[in-house]
């Protein structure tokens, strides 16, 4: 278990988190998400014993960093967003001093060092140096020197950056079965990777928390309305834009453009859906029915999370 | 101190993976050599003295320490690794000394393969082996001081370069300080506590052969200061 109470940490005069509370449950993925400089790494620094905070506590098992950083440190696995080797070891050499550097002996350590080797996919690399790895390579054999002592606290810096995609749905495999057993803290940029694999996300925008919750909550908190991507043939030409608003509880048109006479492509913002309400989609399609229209493409379109930042921005400076 | 083998045993393995180690031991060996049979023209001189051949030690070391420690924390910030290194659960004490260690093993590497050149010396004429174990004894002492001032420097410095160049001027000043002394006719008081912070001042009696308990105090005590300053560095940057 994790748990933040209004930490605050400085660099050199500039305050990087401004009171950030926060409490992460065992058996849980937490996703910490925000543009650059938003604080996500400084607290997981922080919640590793690199840095110590200026002010307010951090519990690590209920463990503050600051008092007894080593027994912190022995609880958590972390994987840093610079993924740190050391380039002129080999691969099972550098993971040797880690399971060295955690004390890890006999029998428990052959197993802890497969176990690992194994769920990163890394046994076809052991012996070669780390400054001959790829990228993906690298990123494994850091988040395998992560989880090799099994730790019950992992802290993970953009794990699946590098990675390709069949690597990447690996890693959050790994990663959300870890999160059963174990607390986890992951820092994104990816909207997908937080509803893929957290229990909870909280969003951070200059050091403060700008939002949190289930991923599924905050979407749709954050939505205020549905857009529709539509693609429209009609029988006849002469089709204009005006007959968009035809469509029932239509909010607004994003966009509208026509491919042919008879074929068009168009953006659309209807109201939330409110439970056991018809569906968008549906009200659209059963609208195109009726005017004699035939829907070639319906798409709901997913708000991005930069698009998400912005709003949070704006409603923070409307505020 | 299991922790401590630990990250000397990584930083040997990575010492000895790169060729940068073997490079700098060779250098001094050759370097050694040459002085000898070379420079001091030991053959002319006709004497089975190697007092000159100490001497020379301490201002040798001014620039193989800092060849061998440069790396040490300088390497670690430029890759990262220092990060990992700060988050596994090691004490900062402990890894000061685990780098000190690693380090002073391959000093003290490098200045037992020299043991040979005395030794094909001592053919020619009569050695006191108690004299050569006083000197190589007193040898080791000096670069215990000298690496952990050079491990110390690398814990400040940004890269290796700055390391090396910091290291050996900070050195070079320890070591020449009781030659400045001297050369500027500076005597009394002041010349005598300066002399004392001399890192060949303290050697002097060693090179003849001649164990003193407050030399060796010296350089354990100098050791024992700079490694505190590198240790309690690393946690002072954590709240900063």
């Amino acid at each position: 278990m994790i748990e933040l109470r209004e930490l605050r940490k400085s660099y050199g005069g500039v305050e990087a988190v401004h009171g950030v509370s926060f409490v992460a449950e065992t058996g849980s993925v937490l996703g910490l998400l925000g543009p650059n400089g938003a604080g996500k790494t400084t607290i997981m620094k922080v919640l590793t014993g690199y840095h110590f905070p200026s002010s307010g506590e951090a519990l690590v098992d209920g463990i503050d960093v600051a008092e007894d950083p080593v027994a912190v440190k022995r609880r958590v696995g972390y994987l840093p967003e610079s993924v740190p080797l050391y380039q002129d070891l080999t691969v099972s050499e550098y993971l040797d001093f880690a399971a060295d550097a955690r004390g890890l002996e006999g029998d428990t350590r052959a197993q802890a060092l497969e176990r690992a080797i194994g769920a990163c996919g890394l046994s076809g690399v052991r012996r070669k140096k780390v400054e001959d790895l790829s990228k993906g390579y690298r990123q494994r054999l850091g988040l395998a020197q992560a989880i090799l002592h099994d730790p019950p606290i992992l802290i993970l810096d953009e794990p699946t950056t590098g990675l390709d995609p069949n690597q990447i749905i690996e890693i959050r495999e790994l990663i959300r079965s870890l999160g059963q057993s174990k607390t986890v803290i992951l820092s994104t940029h990816i909207l997908q990777e937080v509803e893929a694999i957290c229990s909870s996300v909280i969003i951070l925008n200059e050091g403060r928390i700008a939002a949190q919750g289930a991923p599924s909550e905050i979407g749709e908190a954050l939505k205020g309305e549905e857009r529709i991507r539509l693609r429209l043939k009609s029988a006849s030409s002469g089709f204009d834009q005006n007959r968009l608003s035809g469509v029932p509880g239509i909010r607004s048109i994003a966009s509208f453009q026509a491919e042919s006479p008879n074929v068009f492509s168009a953006e659309i913002a209807m109201p939330p859906v409110k439970a056991g309400a018809m569906e968008a989609g549906e009200a659209i399609f059963d609208w195109a029915v009726a005017s004699g229209l035939k829907v070639l493409e319906l798409e709901r379109r997913r708000l991005s999370l930069e698009e998400i930042f912005v709003k949070l921005t704006q409603e923070g400076e409307g505020r | 101190m299991k922790n401590v083998l630990t990250i000397a045993r990584r930083e040997l393995k990575s010492s000895f993976n790169s060729p940068v180690a073997y490079a700098v031991i060779l250098s001094y060996l050759v370097f050694m050599g040459i002085y000898i049979y070379f420079i001091r023209g030991f053959y002319a001189a006709g004497q089975a003295d190697l007092r000159d051949y100490f001497t020379i030690m301490p201002v040798v070391f001014a620039f193989l320490i800092p060849a061998l420690t440069m790396r040490s924390w300088a390497e670690e910030r430029r890759l990262g690794t220092y990060e990992l290194l700060l988050t596994l659960p090691f004490a900062e004490g402990q890894l000061v000394l685990g780098k000190f260690l690693s380090s002073f093993v391959l000093a003290a590497i490098a200045i037992l393969l020299t043991i040979p050149v005395p030794l094909m010396a001592s053919l020619l004429g009569s050695f006191d082996s108690g004299v050569l174990a006083a000197q190589y004894l007193g040898v080791l002492f000096e670069a215990a001081a000298a690496v952990a001032i050079g491990e110390w420097i690398s814990s400040l410095a940004k890269n290796q370069v700055s390391a090396f160049v910091g290291s050996v001027l900070v050195l070079l000043l320890l070591v020449l300080v009781d030659k400045i002394t001297s050369f500027l006719g500076a005597g009394g008081i002041f010349a005598s506590v300066l002399n004392w912070f001399s890192l060949a001042f303290h050697f002097d009696s060693f090179s003849r052969g001649v164990l003193d308990t407050r030399d060796l105090a010296y350089y354990l005590s100098a050791a024992a200061l700079f490694l505190y300053l590198a240790s309690w560095g690393l946690t002072r940057r954590k709240w900063s």
